[in-house]
């Protein structure tokens, strides 16, 4: 059984960043065991297929531009992304998540859960710091994944 | 007939937001504008910060080409410095770069371009049995059996059953600009699926010779941090380094028996894509692959080509080459950023001045840069020109190859195909460099030089360096002046700035908006053409925004006014 926590976005873009955050903030809080792997994929896009295919779940974790309050997050689900229901191409860039999880289930290897969690960016300005609303989401996010894989998985991941 | 303007806003399987404005005359581009849609804030965030250590955020400039700005970084540095960089270091560091072109390749051919020729729902239609016999006839891979083909067949089908293809709502399925057989697609839709195992081993050997993928961690100024011990299991030992034997000699050969095959199966069927998109036809391509410690000899050659003249091809002597170094400028004068001059990158400002879209006036935030004050093209098909004519042998057995086996001459290279070919080719030359810089290595540690960096202190004063590097979409360039250590300016001049160029103050056009002009259009509702000549450039205009999109905007707006 393999967990991947797959941190998407541009760290030089403020919001942008929020995935590479979350990973960040993760390995400095937490301890995980061999099992758990986080990964700063930056904005990678088709070229991460093979993280996602070699995890059993997965969590991307990535900012979102739909309509909402900036500051909320959004989750989605496998059939979310089979069924083209995300409203939001995950990314411009390259082929998108959806087409990049499309080709890993005809090539047979789709992970059994996928994931995405994503903000609502309040800005995506050049700078290297969060917006003070989504620096908040950040450890909110961060810990209520770590509560929910403890829960889902019986692993301990002890507070550094 | 009316003249008709094509909006491709924004341009899909590419890095980033390009737009694309075509005005359509009986069935031709007249006209094109290019337009990158954002703004790039690197040259900003960096002011301040220390050269050093620099290349770690040039390098999140983009996803897919990180190491490639990390390298340009660096090399800024080393330039500004004079120093110099041990073999063990320009070794492992060529390797890296060789990788990450194959793996920038494989995914453009297949991912981001292939299906402009392929049609996934033509495969449907395909016999498998046929398929391995025309798959078998141009290649001795093994998976090219009926089995395998049968099984992608018949997984398509039952996706095609669900609704599910429906993701690859860009495709232009059914086009009259179509035409391969029903069992060239199943054969590339299949590869296109396999495909995905070769990037990653490239992928692979990256994350262990840099330490991390993406993202690669081990360069200092003045050479590498890699630890390599050949004893050692911690370091980078002998059982790692023939991993990485392992996982290179795997991609060349899918390079060799899948890639390049495909791609001359796919050129063949398309031939008249030889006489579409040549564009601009001065190119220029950096030497790569340092060959020795003060970066004076390459394994290629670069060059400077005017008018698509292979005979008078000016060398680029080195990355200190003087004349280029002097005679690069990037205007402004249509791009968003004040002021009307052209300035050299050790001048460059960026002051963003946005205007809205004026085909007469500003229209991009991409600069537009010249060589001698003329557009440009960078890329492969650069490289691979500037390689034949300066007699390479490796590039010449490919190119009279091709030649021989398509039945073109170097006049049908400066074309939509062409940029295409000379990228397999390029990919086939990285495979064979990156063994043989492997072997350098190993020589060279056997020989007992255990030496990785000359570490270099970043005395006060003022300095200025330029780092150059063949990337897998042409020269990149990296311009930094730093002074008592803190950098003063920054400006890097991308591959894509010199492809995607606006025009300049002369009106002359960039190489996308020139490569457009005179294409054909069947279907001005369903433009397949114009992606055809957008994509052979590899377009990567990232370099800034992720999540754009708003929900249930169309993936490409095409506008007929």
């Amino acid at each position: 059984m393999k967990i991947l926590i797959f941190g998407a976005g541009n760290l030089l873009l403020s919001d942008e960043g929020f995935g590479v955050h979350v990973v960040r903030y993760l390995e400095q809080h937490y301890t995980f065991p061999e099992c758990v792997e986080l990964f700063d994929a930056g904005t990678m896009g088709i070229l991460a297929t093979h993280k996602i295919e070699e995890a059993d779940w997965v969590y991307i974790v990535d900012v979102v531009a739909v309509d909402g309050e900036p500051g909320a997050v959004l989750r989605y689900g496998k059939d979310d992304f089979m069924l083209n229901r995300v409203p939001v191409k995950l990314s411009p860039h390259q082929a998108g998540v959806q087409e990049m999880l499309l080709v890993s289930e005809m090539r047979g290897r789709c992970p059994a859960e996928i994931y995405l969690l994503g903000v609502i960016p309040v800005s995506t300005a050049p700078g290297s710091e969060l917006s003070p609303l989504v620096e908040k989401r950040l450890a909110e996010v961060a810990d209520a994944l770590v509560v929910e894989l403890r829960a889902r998985t019986g692993l301990s991941l002890p507070v550094r | 007939m009316a003249t008709r303007t094509i909006t491709l806003d924004p341009v899909t399987r590419i890095e980033g937001h390009l737009r694309i404005d075509a005005e359509v005359d009986n069935n031709q581009v007249t006209k094109a504008w290019s337009s990158a849609q954002m703004w790039r804030g690197l040259e900003i965030i960096l002011k301040g910060k220390q050269p050093q250590d620099a290349w770690v955020l040039a390098q999140r400039i983009c996803g897919v080409c990180t190491t490639v700005h990390a390298i340009a970084s660096i090399r800024s540095v080393e330039h500004a410095l004079k120093a110099a960089v041990p073999m063990n270091a320009h070794y492992i560091r060529n390797m890296i770069m060789a990788q990450h072109s194959l793996q920038d390749h494989i995914v453009h051919f297949y991912h981001l371009s292939a299906l402009d020729w392929v049609d996934v729902l033509s495969a449907l239609k395909a016999d498998p049995k046929k398929t391995a016999q025309i798959a078998q006839s141009i290649s001795d891979w093994p998976g090219n059996s009926e089995t395998e083909f049968k099984a992608v067949k018949d997984k398509l089908t039952s996706f095609a059953a669900g609704g599910k293809l429906g993701i690859f709502s860009s495709g232009y399925w059914g086009h009259p600009a179509m035409k391969l057989s029903p069992e060239v697609d199943l054969m590339a839709v299949s590869h296109y699926l396999s495909a995905l195992d070769y990037q990653r081993k490239a992928a692979q050997v990256m994350a262990i010779l840099g330490g991390k993928n993406p993202h690669i961690q081990n360069l200092v100024v003045g050479g590498v941090a890699t630890a390599i011990n050949v004893d050692n299991l911690a370091t980078l030992n002998m059982e790692r380094l023939a991993f990485v034997r392992t996982l290179m000699e795997e991609t060349q050969a899918f390079v060799q028996q899948v890639y390049y095959p495909d791609l001359l199966a796919i050129a063949g069927s398309y031939k008249e894509w030889f006489k579409y998109g040549a564009g601009v036809t001065n190119y220029l391509a950096v030497p790569e692959f340092p060959e020795d410690s003060a970066s004076t000899k390459f394994s290629l050659p670069g060059g400077i080509i005017t008018r698509g003249d292979l005979q008078n091809v000016r060398p680029v002597a080195g990355h200190s080459d003087a004349y280029l170094i002097d005679n690069i400028q990037e205007s402004v004068a249509h791009a968003w950023y004040g002021g009307n001059a052209s300035l050299h990158p050790w001048k460059g400002e960026t002051k963003p001045d946005y205007t809205d879209f004026k085909p007469d006036g500003k229209y991009s935030w991409c600069k537009a840069p010249r060589l001698a004050g003329q557009p440009v093209q960078v890329g492969p098909l650069a490289q691979m020109l500037a390689c034949y004519a300066a007699g390479n042998g490796r590039v010449k057995t490919l190119v009279d190859g091709a030649n021989a086996k398509l039945g073109i001459g170097m006049g049908d290279y400066h074309s939509t195909m062409g940029r295409h070919l000379t990228r397999g080719m390029r990919a086939c030359v990285m495979a064979d460099l990156s063994l043989e810089q492997l072997d350098k290595l190993t020589a060279n540690i056997a020989s007992g030089d255990q030496t990785y960096a000359n570490p270099v202190e970043i005395p006060n004063g003022e300095f200025r360096g330029v780092g150059f590097h063949e990337a897998p979409r042409g020269t990149l360039s990296h311009w930094m002046v730093f002074k008592d250590k803190k950098i003063e300016n920054y400006q890097a001049v991308v591959p894509t700035t010199w492809n995607a160029s606006p025009r300049d103050e002369q009106g002359a056009m960039g190489p996308y908006e020139a490569a457009l002009v005179g294409n054909p259009v069947a279907e001005p509702d369903k433009p397949l053409e114009l992606l055809r000549t957008l994509h052979s450039f590899d377009p990567c205009i990232a370099c800034a925004v992720h999540a754009v999109d708003p929900a249930g905007k169309e993936i490409t707006r095409v506008k007929a006014v």
